[in-house]
């Protein structure tokens, strides 16, 4: 059967339209999809077109899509880090503590409140009041426990009570003056009493 | 691909769905056709994820699959791969329009060579330019790829029952 071999000109339908048309395929040999296609084309001519490998200034790029709650995000995890509970995937209507701090901000937005920083704080203690404890990411041990704003995560309890562990191994083996301790193992915090 | 993509989240392109159903729905009705004029549709990919799914999809459908390695000459030179007078696909279907090297699958070029139409799906680092029938989507979860597989096999299904149908009927 006769064909054209040119895919680089127009479309598969417009040679194989002029070809019958030129009488070079028989209406006997027309080809099944012909009649489909011509009742159905498709929304685009499949013509030829060449992909520019290295992109010229294009008149209309593809836009960036950000929403207004992503300033509110970005703010969230610059202070608090990753947040204290991972993404459940698994779960199709999970809601993330940041989705949960994003919603409270614009509930207190909607309130009244302008400020942004003051906006910030209401929302963090807003948060603590339902019961989820943020943790502000990149301050040590120390500073952690004079910052009274943050409630004090797990781990400096676990350090306390294995500094308590350890005093009292040494005091049942070595009944001697205790050296001058450091101001952590005075404080009593209802996990170690 | 610039015309089927939504927008850029966070450099994820976000396709646009609407007209993937557009176009999806015009493809699958193309797809109907062929079958109900007793057409041999090829399915095609060159993904190894999902050749044994494809594979089966076409043999579940009764038609064709091609997901190895793609000789060059296969369309071009079927007369002598082949022998003479082999009857050619009279539809090509992609499953993965690029072949394991990220290149554009010799067969989409070849099928525009030998004249036949081709319906793709087309990712957003794939040219759809020559595809027939494009369809905006994903083909890289196996979630996606189930889904068109199904579709694909529920069409030519009922263009085929249709046909039959249509013969016990009028005795075509």
């Amino acid at each position: 059967m006769a064909g054209s071999r040119l895919e680089k000109i127009g479309t598969v339908f417009t040679r194989v339209q002029n070809l019958l048309r030129a009488g070079v395929i028989k209406e006997s040999e027309k080809p099944i999809w012909f009649d489909v296609y011509a009742a159905f084309p498709p929304q685009r001519e499949p013509v030829y077109q060449k992909q520019r490998k290295y992109q010229v200034k294009i008149a209309d790029p593809i836009p960036e899509i950000f929403y207004r709650e992503d300033k509110i995000r970005a703010q969230f995890y610059a202070v608090y880090g990753n947040g204290p509970r991972a993404f459940e995937l698994n779960r199709p209507n999970f809601i993330s503590v940041c989705q949960r701090f994003v919603e409270k901000y614009q509930e207190l937005e909607k309130l009244g409140d302008t400020d942004e920083d003051r906006l910030f704080e209401e929302t963090g203690k807003a948060l603590l009041a339902e019961g989820i404890i943020l943790r502000k990411k990149g301050i040590s041990g120390q500073a952690q426990q004079h910052s009274s704003q943050v409630t004090e995560g797990i781990d400096p309890i676990l350090q306390m009570k294995l500094k308590d562990m350890l005093k009292e191994m040494q005091e049942e083996q070595h009944p001697v003056d205790n050296p001058p301790e450091s101001s952590e193992s005075h404080q009593k915090t209802p996990a170690t009493e | 691909m610039e015309p089927y993509i939504f927008g850029c989240r966070l450099e994820q392109d976000i396709i646009d769905l609407d007209k993937t159903v557009d176009h999806l729905q015009h493809a699958l009705n193309f797809t109907a056709h062929i079958a109900y004029r007793k057409g041999i549709i090829l399915f095609v990919s060159r993904s190894r994820q999902f050749s044994h799914l494809i594979g089966k999809t076409a043999k579940d459908c009764g038609e064709y699959a091609h997901t190895r390695y793609w000789q060059g000459g296969l369309l071009t030179n079927s007369n002598i791969q082949y022998g003479v007078g082999v009857r050619l696909p009279d539809l090509i279907i992609f499953f993965h329009t690029l072949n394991n090297v990220f290149e554009q699958h010799t067969a989409v070029r070849d099928a525009a060579k030998m004249n036949i139409p081709t319906v793709g799906i087309v990712d957003t680092n794939c040219n759809p330019s020559l595809i027939s029938f494009p369809i905006p989507g994903n083909d890289d979860t196996p979630s996606a790829v189930e889904l068109y597989c199904r579709l694909f096999k529920m069409s030519v299904i009922r263009g085929k029952d249709k046909r039959k149908q249509a013969e016990l009927l009028y005795g075509l």
